[in-house]
């Protein structure tokens, strides 16, 4: 059954992909979830580049040491950081742009979760070289990559820090 | 940097540029991502001299097998991660004989 918690439990980081791009129309469908995330002072700042382009992917495939498994699509979520201090002045640019674009990547997931799509968020690529590969003006900057795929490798889940160990009521210490 | 002739060596063009991001990377990044790209780094360079026919050795091999199957358990398992690095490093003392 499709609840929001069997999607969230369902989502894994997959780094395994059949070579089958997911439609554009369904990509759009991901990046207008992303949009509908929560964002700070609602500044809006993320940028979605949606790379289906196979030269270009194989580039930014090049210096991401953190993508794995040859997705056939990327979302490189970026941020205006330009916008973001205009509005949001220094917190706006150091976190609420960045954490703005972690909701939206969690949107994208989940409803691709639903859709049957895989995902797996990757931060460790090297910036500079994104950028550049993407052109991405001075005040873009890259912030995450969702690749996105077919895979029929499910990764088993990994342990999870059970509630009574992360939470307290009303103060540090008052376990649940 | 315009183009250079990296067609016939693209692989290994891949697998410098690969490192070498990863050595900017794992300056801010976790502990554990630098034995994890060593690791990967030592497989890719495996798959390129085994498909350019430089390389073949049933016993290495069966080495790099094993990387490949634990190099994930760095982030799910650290432990088993550490035992099985153990072991394959008494695998290849083995095939030094």
């Amino acid at each position: 059954m499709k609840t929001i918690i069997n999607i969230i439990k369902k989502r894994r980081s997959v780094r395994n992909y059949k070579d089958k791009k997911v439609e554009r129309k369904i990509m759009e469908e991901l990046i207008l979830a992303g949009t509908w995330a929560p964002s700070g002072s609602n500044i809006q700042s993320w940028k979605f580049v949606i790379v289906d382009n196979n030269k270009i992917k194989e580039k930014i495939d090049t210096f991401s040491p953190g993508l794995m498994g040859n997705p056939p699509n990327l979302i490189v979520i970026c941020y205006d950081k330009k916008l973001a201090y205009e509005k949001g002045g220094k917190l706006g640019r150091d976190e609420l742009g960045k954490m703005d674009i972690c909701m939206a990547a969690q949107n994208i997931m989940l409803l691709a979760t639903e859709k049957e799509i895989s995902t797996c968020p990757v931060k460790s690529f090297d910036d500079n070289a994104l950028k550049k590969i993407l052109k991405l003006p001075d005040y873009i900057d890259p912030v995450l990559i969702v690749t996105l795929g077919y895979s029929d490798k499910q990764p088993s889940p990994p342990n999870r820090k059970s509630v009574d160990k992360v939470s307290f009521y009303n103060e540090w210490g008052r376990l649940i | 940097m315009g183009e250079i002739n990296i067609n016939n060596q693209k692989e290994f063009f891949k697998l410098i540029s690969y490192m070498v991001t990863s050595a900017r990377g794992c300056i801010d990044e976790p502990k554990i991502y630098g034995s994890f790209r060593l690791l990967d780094s030592i497989c890719k360079l495996y798959n390129i001299l085994e498909k350019k026919k430089l390389i073949e050795d049933d016993k290495l091999k069966e080495v790099i097998n094993k990387i490949e199957d634990n190099k994930y358990n760095s982030f799910k398992n650290k432990d088993k991660f550490i035992n099985s690095l153990d072991m394959i490093i008494l695998d290849l003392v083995d095939l030094m004989d």
